[in-house]
């Protein structure tokens, strides 16, 4: 397993389920942490920084030869997307549990997935591929700019995760616009080339997941729409889309399968589009790996996605019958962050950490209660998913488990997700991938309860009178025992 | 039981009443069930049930839904005074003034009680001194950030 975290929970489950004995990797300062708890072994790394860990293939390798694995699974971001790491796994003699590298790399080169794209009949957004990444390319790219039309986006062909990106909606911004993404794609990827994507405003993002085995058979698992992010990180997810036809959805099915072809796709992967208003679609990039999201999609086909990877790798052919879409699913992400203070992810013990419970409610995470939040890290905690017979009953479900998700000790995002959860764009499915700068252009704030603040200093000053963080300290009812466990804990770090 | 907690306005003191079981503030009122279960009953009627956990000096509260925090500041810490003036937490209005000018102050002497946010707030000394100014009477209104008075800090 060569990742951390919930994903890595989620796979070691999977291969547990599945019968393979499983080989974590663990950085020093991730020690004691869930997954490796979940692992039949544990692999201690050297080294601080993920570099020196969770992106260091020669240990990673080495673990492997080690411990005698078989396989490598390496879950989402680390290395999950380096057509190298495929390459060096798969010349060690282990299965690479993903696509083939050549596969990684169309795609992994957002110019060459475009012009790949266009060849297999697979609509891409109108725009231009600039070659070169010399200073000339930028007089270049200014006269493209001109053919494809503004309001544009420049995106760095080796980009991801909003690096390198950026938009122009006047032509006097071009320059210093193309400057700023060049310096960060170099920065960044070591690759300063860039492509200009008209920007198509009011569009959702829309991605389907496709499967495909090594018999030739490749599907696709229908639609998520994921438009509501902020600083191009998803927050809330769901499947079906809310605006999504049996026709498009077949449309965009076709594409994707298509798209999956033209690279020999193995695995599972995703194909992301963006919706425009018109209801045309256009092809955005598509991810190689496993997707944080997935699990929205497996609660509305029953498909378990994570086995078929396991499948499929194994030269098996996919379980999959013909895809069934069954009620509606969504997720949330919970980040530790401060959502009214710009989403700075934030620092701090786990000291209660109580997910809701509950029929069609799943939650993947890769912490529990007692935990340390460090700046280590990716801030996410944990994926809250629900599932209902409809959209509405869908949303009903995720406010009442938001509500009941206890998280002190740590600031998270958990009173964000429940405010978006009563936004209109949220409540009818308009949704687009500006909605939350749209609702709240000068930031989010919890909205004021005066007599809760009132009461929750009620209970701040009976529970010091009554030494409640002293009580576990004297072993007195800590629930561990007998009946539900106590709605308080400490860390006992300091007495008064 | 009386405590002071840090606000991002100021300190608030606390002054719990005990009613038979229950704790009371301002019309709410919380009882302790098995467990260490806090059950609150709040003044509109609402009943809800309230997790906590204290992270260093910081009350964690989860309550319907929401997460608050407030930091609980020790009895002799040092709270309202940057200057020698002490401020007005939150705007409100002075219901109490205790002291003069001229007047020989311990450390935690109650000096002035405000009424703000529908609660009564105790200005206590931080330290020992001399009160030096009162600058305002019973019944007047203060602006957040006001000075309400100053304290010259026995040496």
């Amino acid at each position: 397993m060569a990742n951390r975290g919930e994903i890595a929970c989620r796979i070691l489950r999977a291969c547990k389920e599945a019968g393979h004995p499983t080989v974590a990797i663990c950085a020093p300062n991730d020690e004691g942490s869930l997954f490796t708890e979940l692992a039949d072994e544990v692999v201690l790394l050297s080294g601080e920084t993920i570099t020196e860990t969770y992106l260091n293939q020669q240990q990673i390798l080495a673990a492997a030869s080690k411990t005698g694995a078989t396989a490598v699974h390496p879950g989402f971001g680390f290395l999950s997307e380096r057509a190298d790491f495929a390459t060096a796994v798969s010349e060690a003699g282990l299965v690479w549990i993903g696509p083939s590298a050549s596969a990684i790399e169309k795609m992994g080169d957002k110019m060459t997935a475009r012009q790949t794209m266009r060849a297999a009949g697979v609509p891409v957004i109108p725009g231009e591929e600039v070659d070169g990444d010399g200073e000339g390319a930028l007089a270049t790219l200014r006269q493209a700019a001109e053919r494809v039309g503004y309001p544009l986006l420049l995106k760095a062909s080796s980009g991801g995760g909003g690096k390198g990106m950026r938009a122009v909606h006047e032509p006097d911004e071009f320059d210093q616009a193309a400057a700023g993404a060049r310096r960060e794609a170099i920065a960044a990827f070591g690759d300063g080339r860039i492509y200009i994507e008209r920007l198509l405003s009011g569009s959702k993002h829309v991605e389907i997941q496709v499967l495909a085995d090594q018999h030739g058979r490749t599907i696709h698992l229908g639609e998520r729409e994921c438009s509501v992010q902020r600083r191009h990180q998803k927050v809330f997810e769901e499947a079906p889309g809310p605006t999504m036809t049996p026709e498009l959805r077949e449309a965009m099915g076709q594409a994707a399968v298509a798209a999956a072809q033209a690279v020999d796709y193995v695995g599972a992967g995703t194909v992301e589009f963006l919706l425009a208003p018109s209801g045309e679609f256009f092809f955005l990039e598509m991810n190689t790996r496993i997707q944080v999201e997935h699990p929205v999609t497996e609660l509305v086909t029953g498909v378990d996605i994570v086995r078929e990877q396991l499948r499929i790798a194994a030269g098996e052919p996919m379980s999959c019958g013909p895809l069934m879409i069954r009620g509606h699913a969504i997720e949330v992400r919970l980040y530790a962050e401060d959502a009214a203070n710009g989403f700075l992810p934030s620092i701090g013990p786990l000291a209660v950490f109580r997910p809701p419970e509950g029929p069609g409610i799943r939650l993947d995470t890769g912490v529990r209660e007692g935990d340390e939040v460090t700046p280590n890290y990716d801030p996410m905690l944990a994926k809250l998913i629900v599932w209902a017979p409809s959209r509405k009953e869908a949303l009903e479900k995720m406010r009442r488990a938001l509500d009941e998700f206890v998280v002190l000790g740590t600031t998270t995002n958990i009173e964000f997700l429940r405010d978006l959860c009563d936004a209109v764009p949220v409540v009818d499915g308009s949704t687009t991938t500006t909605t939350i700068d749209d609702l709240w252009p000068s930031g989010w704030n919890p909205p004021r309860d005066l007599m809760l603040e009132e009461a929750a200093l009620l209970a701040a000053a009976s529970a010091e009178t009554m030494g409640l963080h002293r009580r576990n300290a004297t072993g007195d009812s800590s629930g561990t025992a007998q009946g539900p466990p106590s709605p308080f804990t400490t860390l006992q770090r300091r007495y008064p | 039981m009386q405590h002071v907690f840090a606000s991002n306005d100021g300190p608030i003191e606390v002054a719990l009443e005990k009613d038979g079981e229950a704790y009371t503030l301002e019309g709410n009122s919380l009882t302790k069930h098995s467990h260490g279960r806090l059950r609150l009953l709040l003044r509109d009627g609402r009943t809800c049930l309230a997790h906590v956990a204290k992270v260093d000096d910081t009350w964690w509260i989860h309550l319907n839904g929401r997460t608050f925090r407030w930091e609980r500041v020790e009895p002799g810490s040092s709270s309202a005074s940057d200057e020698g003036g002490l401020v007005a937490p939150m705007p409100g209005k002075v219901l109490e003034v205790h002291v003069k000018e001229g007047d020989v102050v311990e450390a935690g002497e109650p000096l002035m009680v405000l009424e703000a946010m529908k609660m009564e707030h105790r200005i206590v000394a931080s330290e020992a001194g001399k009160v030096t100014a009162v600058h305002f009477g019973v019944g007047e209104q203060v602006a957040q950030g006001a000075t309400l008075l100053e304290i010259e800090e026995a040496s």
